[in-house]
């Protein structure tokens, strides 16, 4: 029954007679509660009466077994009276009126609040390495009125703890057993932890057990961090000295792999050391040898072997070749004129075989043809198999007819060539001085020859300085220091030699090397000791260029020697004297 | 002579061989597929304890299953029907006392027996749940999934109980007792809610009630097989 009531504009519910509440312990027995209300004069014991019901049997209304003397308004069922699973019906009459206040309906077990769980304790599980956190077990024991062995009640239990003074209260999870763990506690920090419990599948707990104290004291443990960083300290500086250890020791294969080499530039077949000591003959022999090198060359200009160069008609064309112009030939129907082809050998192979023009040609060219001879060492020709240097190449050394030139063109003057007579010890080289009546284009020879030891380096196509130079090794001087020369027994020929071939004419005393036999030498104008090779005859012999009888044409040399040679003594061209050559 | 007693005593020895041997051979055990296999053995006291697991569990669910159905179609002022313990449950063969004491002083036998015919009288009205169930629109699935878990678990169980009484009581089931439901659709419509909602709430009311009485049963078994003492004297 409910008064609403206004006082100062606040509405007050008031209520008549009620129930305040029904409660069981133990699920055998049971009490009720009920309040009179504002109803004041009903609050006298015995106004107010509880009659119950059970619904099972549909039996009438029986007053309240019990009245507690000791609490007021109470009802109390005891065991006899208790039967779960069974509806009760509770009413709040006044008998003396006949009228029913409240009512209620209910079943036992659906108003059980089991009593709280006794002897709460705790155990440390563990503390964590860093002392800063713990690990309790936390246990109990179910009521003692609740028949839990019989199976009567199954219990479920709940913990809630919190820091101390703290307001918010952490739960766990629902524990059937009578244990559970909490992790995760902080040192130095008082916990209070309580349980409490309610029967399985119903949603009534019952009240909190008492409260107990956790507290772990923090260990004091700074000296486990100091060896850990000290550990690190120690694990780092050793990892850096391995590496660098490492580093040395492997210097190497490490080098190799972050700076790979680059690699020198290698031909196949050819060995490195060919080429730094010089051995260009045998070089040049691979490499002619070598086929893939040929068609390279004509994959590159295909247009080279079309190249020839026809002398035999020199009107038509404007140019001349360079050979041309090198030896001066005039393009006026000179027909002594190098015939140089370009061929295939790109100026290897061409080296050892020029063509060799006409010999009529060579005849025109050359003056004083005084015959052939077999031991005239005018070209030596080299196979492609040239020995070293060093060795004398005797045994290769040709003979070419030489023919003199009957005209002698004004180019032929020209000196292109210092004829490398000694060297002196300070180092400088000593040219010999050309001929006297003619233009100053020889050389004046050294009278030691012998003694000179030539160490050129060349190719197979070069014979011989040093092989030309042995030839007149032994010869003795010519007469006549000034003329500085050595002819041949049999010829008159002098001239640089094309290529640095060296001609020497040498004399009959000594002539140990090269020639077989020498003929005494006639009377023959002097021959310098080198020439100019004019010509190749069709016999692939040169035809030098002869010493000029007339006053000779001194066109501008470019190599301004003496023209005179004063007493020379062993060859040897001082600087003073050198003074006075040069003009 | 002694030809004659050697021979008695064969004889004796094979008859008794035969007899021992008609006891010791194990019983025909078929699996799901019909096929003889060999029959695995259990304890008593294990079996009990699966029943009762069996019996924890189907009441657990039992009581999601009714907060399913009451948080979802049942308006709050009815919740006080649940304190109520359901306005009719159907009616038992026999009655279940419900003090304390006149249940310890049932015997093992009224207890096993108890339990047999409260798991049976459920069968049928579970699969009937089952189908209104799902004549609602808007059923949870975990409600659905519940029950029909509910229904085959309670198979099991009959199954356990029966074995136990066998066991435990050395009496067969001679014929699985029938059970004729009172469960009758109410008639009366009321208005503002439909009627269906409140009887198949009463209905999961009803069967969480007995699902308890099953588990207090079986636990109470299970107290007097291990101490007899403690749980009849109080």
């Amino acid at each position: 029954m409910y008064l609403s009531v206004y006082v100062n504009n606040n509405i007050y519910k008031l209520r008549g007679p009620h129930f305040t509440g029904c409660r069981s312990r133990e699920q055998e027995t049971f009490r009720c509660w009920w309040s009179a209300g504002i109803f004041q004069n009903l609050t006298e014991p015995g106004a107010l009466r509880v009659f119950y019901q059970t619904k099972n049997f549909l039996s009438e209304w029986q007053e309240c077994p019990d009245y507690t003397r000791t609490v007021k308004n109470e009802c109390y069922f005891n065991k006899t009276f208790t039967q779960i699973w069974t509806s009760y019906c509770i009413q709040l009459r006044s008998v003396r009126e006949n009228i029913t206040y409240d009512e209620a309906c209910f079943t036992v077990e659906n108003i059980v609040h089991p009593d709280p769980p006794i002897g709460l304790n705790w155990t440390l599980l563990n503390v964590s390495r860093s002392g800063l956190h713990f690990d309790v077990l936390v246990r109990w024991a179910p009521p003692p009125s609740a028949d839990v062995q019989m199976g009567w009640m199954s219990l479920v239990y709940q913990v809630q703890y919190r820091v101390r003074n703290n307001s918010h209260w952490e739960m766990l999870d629902l524990e059937s057993g009578t244990q559970q763990s909490i992790y995760g506690l902080h040192t130095d920090k008082e916990y209070e932890v309580r349980v409490r419990c309610k029967m399985s599948a119903f949603d009534n707990f019952g009240e909190f057990s008492d409260s107990i104290i956790v507290h772990v004291a923090q260990i004091p443990s700074k000296e486990s961090t100091f060896p850990t960083t000290l550990v690190l300290i120690f694990g780092v500086i050793g990892v850096v000295i391995l590496l660098v250890l490492l580093i040395f020791s492997q210097q190497q294969r490490l080098m190799v792999i972050f700076l790979p080499p680059i690699p020198a530039p290698k031909i196949k077949g050819i060995d490195p050391e060919l080429l730094k000591n010089g051995k260009l003959d045998q070089l040049n022999s691979l490499l002619s040898s070598q086929d893939m090198y040929k068609p390279d060359f004509y994959h590159e200009d295909p247009w080279v072997e079309f190249i020839q160069l026809d002398l035999d008609d020199p009107a038509e064309k404007n140019e001349s070749s360079d050979t041309q112009h090198l030896l001066g030939v005039s393009r006026s129907g000179s027909s002594h004129v190098l015939n140089f082809k370009s061929d295939d050998d790109s100026g290897r192979a061409s080296c050892y075989d020029p063509e060799i023009p006409n010999p009529e040609d060579l005849a025109s060219l050359l003056p004083g043809h005084s015959g052939r001879g077999d031991n005239h060492p005018l070209v030596s020709r080299s196979s492609s198999s040239i020995p070293d240097l060093g060795v004398q190449q005797t045994s290769e050394v040709e003979e070419t007819p030489i023919q003199t030139q009957p005209a002698v063109p004004s180019w032929v003057n020209m000196d292109f060539y210092a004829q490398v007579s000694d060297f002196t010890p300070a180092g400088g080289v000593v040219l010999s001085p050309g001929q006297l009546n003619s233009c100053p284009e020889k050389k004046k020879e050294e009278e030691n020859e012998k003694k000179i030891q030539f160490q050129l380096v060349s190719d197979g196509a070069y014979t011989s300085e040093n092989t030309a130079r042995q030839l007149s090794a032994s010869v003795p001087p010519s007469p006549g220091p000034e003329q500085g020369y050595q002819t041949f027994p049999t010829q008159a020929v002098e001239g640089n030699l094309w290529n640095g071939e060296y001609l020497v004419s040498t004399s009959d005393s000594q002539t140990p090397y090269l020639l077989p036999e020498a003929p005494p030498a006639p009377i023959l104008p002097p021959v310098s000791d080198y020439t100019v090779v004019q010509e190749v005859d069709a016999q692939h012999s040169l035809l030098l260029n002869p010493p000029s009888s007339q006053p000779a044409i001194c066109p501008h040399s470019p190599n301004k020697h003496l023209p005179a040679m004063p007493t020379m003594p062993m060859g040897y061209l001082t600087p003073d004297l050198l003074g006075n050559l040069t003009p | 002579m002694n030809r004659v007693k050697v021979l008695q005593a064969w004889l004796w020895c094979v008859s008794l061989w035969s007899c021992w041997l008609s006891h010791a051979i194990p019983l025909d055990c078929k699996d799901e597929t019909g096929s003889l296999i060999q029959c695995t053995s259990i304890s008593q006291e294990k079996l009990l304890d699966r029943v009762i697991q069996h019996a924890e569990l189907i009441y657990r669910v039992s009581e999601e299953s009714c907060t399913l159905f009451e948080d979802m179609f049942v308006p709050y002022p009815l919740h006080a029907l649940r304190n109520q313990g359901g306005t009719v449950c159907h009616t038992k063969p026999f009655p279940i006392p419900g003090s304390k004491t006149e249940i310890q002083q049932i015997s093992d036998k009224w207890l096993l027996h108890s339990v047999l015919m409260l798991v049976q009288s459920w069968m049928e009205p579970l699969i009937y749940l089952q189908t209104t169930l799902n004549r609602y629109d808007d059923a949870p699935d975990a409600l659905l999934n519940k029950t029909k878990w509910v229904s085959d678990k309670l198979l099991s169980l009959e199954q356990g109980v029966v074995v136990l009484i066998r066991k435990m009581l050395d009496e067969g089931i001679l014929t699985p007792s029938v059970f004729e439901h009172t469960l009758t659709p109410y008639d009366e419509p009321s208005p503002e809610i439909p009627e269906s909602v409140l009887r198949d709430y009463n209905l999961l009311i009803c069967f969480k009630k007995d699902a308890h009485k099953m588990e207090t049963f079986l636990k109470l078994l299970k107290c007097r097989q291990s101490n007899k003492l403690s749980c009849l004297s109080y």
